[in-house]
């Protein structure tokens, strides 16, 4: 084990006051944000983002929820306790595009348009954000949303399944993707082949979306929170084990088909992943605070190269909750539940 | 009393759960509640939103969003909207020293106690510290004949108060009591008018504090009066003797897992054998769970106690049940 940690040598990291709940990158890959769950939304420039110091930190709500790129290439969106939905520009500059009653708990963007959920209703909105295209409803408070890659159809999950939209639909007729329970998340294949959610019993449904066929990948010791498709959509990561979890989605898997497993640090739990957008990499957060960049192989050999970026017997950090790459691959953030963000640069030579 | 139950749930936020028949007086307990003078901050969710008379800056709006669990029980649904809005605000530290949930008046407290068993996150921050079930004294009767929600909500009470008892004469109230003692004659009940609640019996109660409830009914046992009440009763089950832990446990985990629908509730104080610690136990249909919660004193009984409240309770199969997990009891190797 190396003393000197990546994080230290090619990135920063500062402590707030508040775990860390989400973090992104902007569309551009310009920045990074990080959203607590006090509400603050800590900014980081990516030419200053081995400058902690020049990290800045503004407060779009009391009670910070949930945190995505926004439409705009570099702007963000935020929803939270208070009931609004905001954007905040990289100068720190808000907009609140959205006050209701209501927790906002959910938000997902493409470069055309942004949705965001209260309780059981999704707003769908265009890229400006003040004008409302369609108000859906669904049958329970709405857990999860996604675009598809194209930004042509939308999903939320909740109870009992998951509800997909057509954007441009004139009339809008749902698909109903169903299974009983309640699932708390959901993932979509980057070429659309398949929809993964998240279920409070320690597993993961999905949809094969050419025939509706019903899959089920189970077998985790801990929830899953945390999903990711890796950018040729071979491959869904996972956390909710002491590894890495993979589940193929080629010839003919995941169904009948065993995970791979990869990054295995036992008795740790991963708890965050998130697929690098250009290279077969992943990059998974763990609970004692490790934060490891690890090698996908095409055909699921367990034996790629695990790169520790920090390691928790390092340093404690806290459970690692969220992990993200700039759409460019060349930085990844992660923020932990003791309120710590990390970032790392893996472009430019050290 | 408490302390010793402090000390074994370090960090993790009580949680009340309010139910009670619609009129009953449910939100004047609660704005009585959070309007007096006791220092300490609520989270309270509730579900008829503006209800609320008082201004409590954490009063979140949740939806009685109830899902079956695919986890083997038969009957365990719980609240997936608890699971999110408490996990949410259980992040922010310092906010609050507990959390209040009201329920609506027809709800079955099952789902929200079982919550706090099922959701890991949960079970870590928060515990269910008691179900109170408030009654409205002059209608509490016809409630009690016209419907079975009415019973099952006085059945899982931890504490029930009978509200406005300005409202019916001593007579009638003990005649209300007496009734409410077959179906639950564990609970502790206390009068009130307009929800004049002491805020002690209520609040913080240091979760299944059983000790003062078991041993305050020294003539439960001798009670073998039936309820009528969609067939509710309560059944206390006592033994001098130590428990073999690993008995006990297979013993009352094939209880709940065959009569788990039937049996609301289970709660005890046991003694076993090898450990100077009292053991809580409670469970929630079938869902269980337990904690050493601190030494026997001098002078204190270290007789086990065990009640069970549900329906289709065959009561001497249970005390052979029980005493057969006793170290005595134990059959020759």
């Amino acid at each position: 084990m190396t003393t000197t940690e990546l994080l230290v040598e090619r990135g920063a990291e500062r402590r707030f006051e508040s775990p860390i709940v989400q973090v992104a990158a902007a569309r551009d890959g310009e920045s990074f944000a990080a959203l607590t769950a006090d509400g603050d939304l800590i900014l980081i420039p990516r030419d200053e983002l081995r400058n902690a110091e020049a990290w800045t930190v503004v407060q779009p709500h009391d009670g910070g929820l949930c945190l995505a790129a926004d439409c705009v290439a570099n702007a963000y969106l935020t929803g939270g306790e208070d009931g609004r939905l905001v954007r905040t520009l990289p100068d720190g500059t808000m907009e609140i595009l959205h006050e209701g009653r209501r927790w906002i708990e959910c938000v997902a963007s493409t470069p055309t348009h942004l949705a965001f959920s209260s309780g059981k209703v999704m707003e769908l909105r265009q890229a400006e954000g003040t004008q409302t295209l369609k108000t859906l409803e669904h049958p329970s408070t709405v857990t999860g949303i996604v675009f598809d890659a194209k930004g042509k159809r939308l999903a939320a999950s909740h109870y009992n399944g998951v509800s997909m939209w057509f954007v441009q639909a004139k009339v809008d007729t749902v698909r109903p993707l169903e299974w009983k329970g309640s699932h708390i998340g959901l993932a979509i294949h980057p070429a659309a082949d398949a929809l993964v959610t998240s279920m409070q019993e320690n597993e993961l449904h999905g949809w094969r979306l050419a025939d509706s066929h019903n899959m089920r990948m189970s077998g985790y010791p801990k929830q899953v929170r945390s999903m990711s498709f890796t950018r040729n959509g071979r491959w869904l990561a996972t956390s909710g084990a002491d590894a890495v979890v993979l589940w193929p989605f080629f010839g003919g898997g995941p169904m009948g088909k065993a995970p791979t497993e990869i990054a295995r640090l036992p008795g740790l739990f991963v708890s965050a992943v998130a697929a690098n957008p250009k290279e077969n990499i992943v990059a998974a957060g763990y609970e004692d605070g490790t934060v490891v960049l690890a090698e996908v192989s095409d055909n699921g050999a367990d034996d790629g190269r695990v790169l520790p970026l920090c390691a928790g017997q390092v340093k404690a950090r806290g459970v690692v909750n969220a992990v993200a790459f700039t759409p460019q691959g060349g930085a990844v953030i992660f923020g932990t539940e003791d309120g710590v963000v990390g970032a790392v640069d893996l472009s430019a030579a050290p | 009393m408490s302390e010793a139950h402090d000390t074994s749930r370090t960090g993790s936020v009580p949680v009340t759960v309010l139910t009670g028949f619609l009129g009953a007086g449910k939100t004047t307990l609660l704005n009585h509640i959070l309007s007096a003078e006791h220092g300490r901050k609520y989270a309270v969710l509730v579900n008829e939103f503006g209800e609320l008379g008082v201004d409590n800056d954490l009063v979140v709006d949740a939806d009685e969003e109830v899902f079956e669990t695919n986890n083997g029980c038969i009957c365990c649904t719980v609240r997936g909207d608890l699971i999110r809005i408490l996990g949410s605000l259980l992040r922010r530290r310092g906010r609050f020293d507990g959390i209040i949930v009201e329920t609506t008046g027809l709800a079955d407290p099952a789902p929200v106690a079982q919550t706090f068993f099922v959701d890991e996150n949960l079970r870590d921050k928060a515990h269910l510290d008691a179900v109170v079930t408030v009654v409205d004294a002059f209608n509490v009767m016809q409630t009690l004949d016209e419907s079975p929600e009415a019973t099952n909500q006085l059945a899982f009470a931890d504490v029930i108060i009978l509200n406005k008892t300005d409202l019916a004469e001593e007579a009638r109230r003990q005649e209300i009591v007496a009734r409410i003692r077959k179906i639950n004659a564990v609970a502790e009940i206390h009068e009130a008018q307009r929800g004049n609640v002491q805020l002690t019996d209520v609040l913080d109660r240091g979760g299944f504090d059983l000790k003062r409830a078991l041993t305050t009914m020294p003539d439960f046992l001798e009670n073998n009066e039936h309820s009528h009440e969609e067939g509710i009763v309560s059944i206390s089950l006592s033994t001098k003797e130590r428990l073999d832990q690993q008995r006990f446990n297979a013993w009352i985990g094939a209880i709940l897992q065959e009569q788990g629908a039937d049996i609301l509730r289970s709660k005890g104080i046991l003694h076993f054998e090898g450990s100077d610690e009292r053991f809580a136990f409670q469970a929630v249909h079938m869902m269980a769970d337990g904690d050493f919660i601190g030494p026997v004193r001098e002078g204190e009984s270290t007789e086990s106690r065990l009640v069970f409240i549900g329906r289709n309770l065959n009561r001497p199969r249970l005390r052979r049940g029980f005493e057969s997990c006793t170290v005595e009891g134990a059959p020759a190797v």
